[in-house]
């Protein structure tokens, strides 16, 4: 049986915290969808991360394993969607980068 | 012991991350991502969660993390830094904010740092409603799979 205190709960919402920190900055910067995609998977990262605490709580040790269950699958299935868009994307427009955005001519 | 084997892998896992960041090239990129999470998910293995540790292996780095590395590599052009100092400093700022207040949080409340939280995983697939809910998303993630096939064909008939 493994027990956990205030501190390593603190560790791991603090690491959790950095690594969406970090997935935020990587898509704000993000210059092509496929980088879009890495960013989104290491902010559903620090998601899992920040389960864990939630098994600690006796009572809510099987729904914090449902939750997690459906976060992994329901998380996969979003990506594997935006995996697909970014295939249809590169098959209609010929691009990927979402550094400029053409609307009717325009160049935003 | 267990508290410095945690900073490790936080710290590696942290690290990992700030190399997607700083890294130019997505298919570097992306394989710093598939560190990151399976070191996330080892951190679930040192707390005895070992059916999460196998379920993020497994499905998120082996199937999506994988095909994510194979999109990568597929378009893979002139590296180009994709890193922006303006909204890093605004990242950094939020950053020391919510640790001052995880900080002051854990100050104001010493009595807390005593109190021992206990993992019970007990008897989770003995109860049907989870077997139920498991069998429903695999069958949810293999319909996914069958209409991004058909949207992908889709594209190609255009």
């Amino acid at each position: 049986m493994v027990a956990i205190d205030m501190t390593t709960a603190s560790i791991i919402y603090v690491t959790s915290f950095v690594i969406l920190l970090i997935g935020y900055l990587t898509a704000i910067s993000s210059k092509d969808v496929i980088r879009l995609l890495i960013s989104l998977e290491m902010m559903f990262g620090a998601v899992f991360l920040a389960l864990i605490p939630l098994f600690s709580v006796a009572i809510l040790a099987n729904a914090a394993f449902g939750i997690a269950i459906v976060t992994i699958f329901t998380s996969s299935g979003e990506l594997l969607i935006l995996i697909a868009a970014i295939g249809i994307l590169d098959r209609q427009k010929k691009d990927i980068h979402t550094n400029v955005i053409k609307i009717g001519g325009d160049r935003v | 012991m267990e508290v410095w084997v945690l900073i490790a892998l936080a710290g590696i896992a942290v690290l990992s991350s700030l190399g997607v960041l700083l890294s130019k090239d997505n298919f570097y990129s992306s394989l710093y991502m598939s560190a990151t999470l399976i070191f996330v998910a080892s951190i679930y293995a040192i707390f005895n969660l070992q059916p999460v540790f196998v379920l993020i292996v497994f499905i998120f780095v082996g199937a999506i993390g994988i095909v994510t590395v194979a999109v990568a590599a597929t378009y893979r052009s002139d590296p180009e830094s994709q890193f922006s100092k303006p909204w890093a400093v605004l990242v950094v700022i939020t950053a020391a904010v919510v640790g001052f207040a995880i900080y002051s949080y854990k100050m104001l409340n010493p009595n807390l740092s005593s109190s021992l939280i206990k993992f019970e995983l007990i008897n989770f697939m003995a109860q049907p409603e989870y077997l139920i809910l498991v069998l429903s998303l695999v069958a949810l993630v293999v319909l996914l799979l069958l209409s991004v096939l058909k949207m992908v064909a889709g594209g190609t008939e255009d």
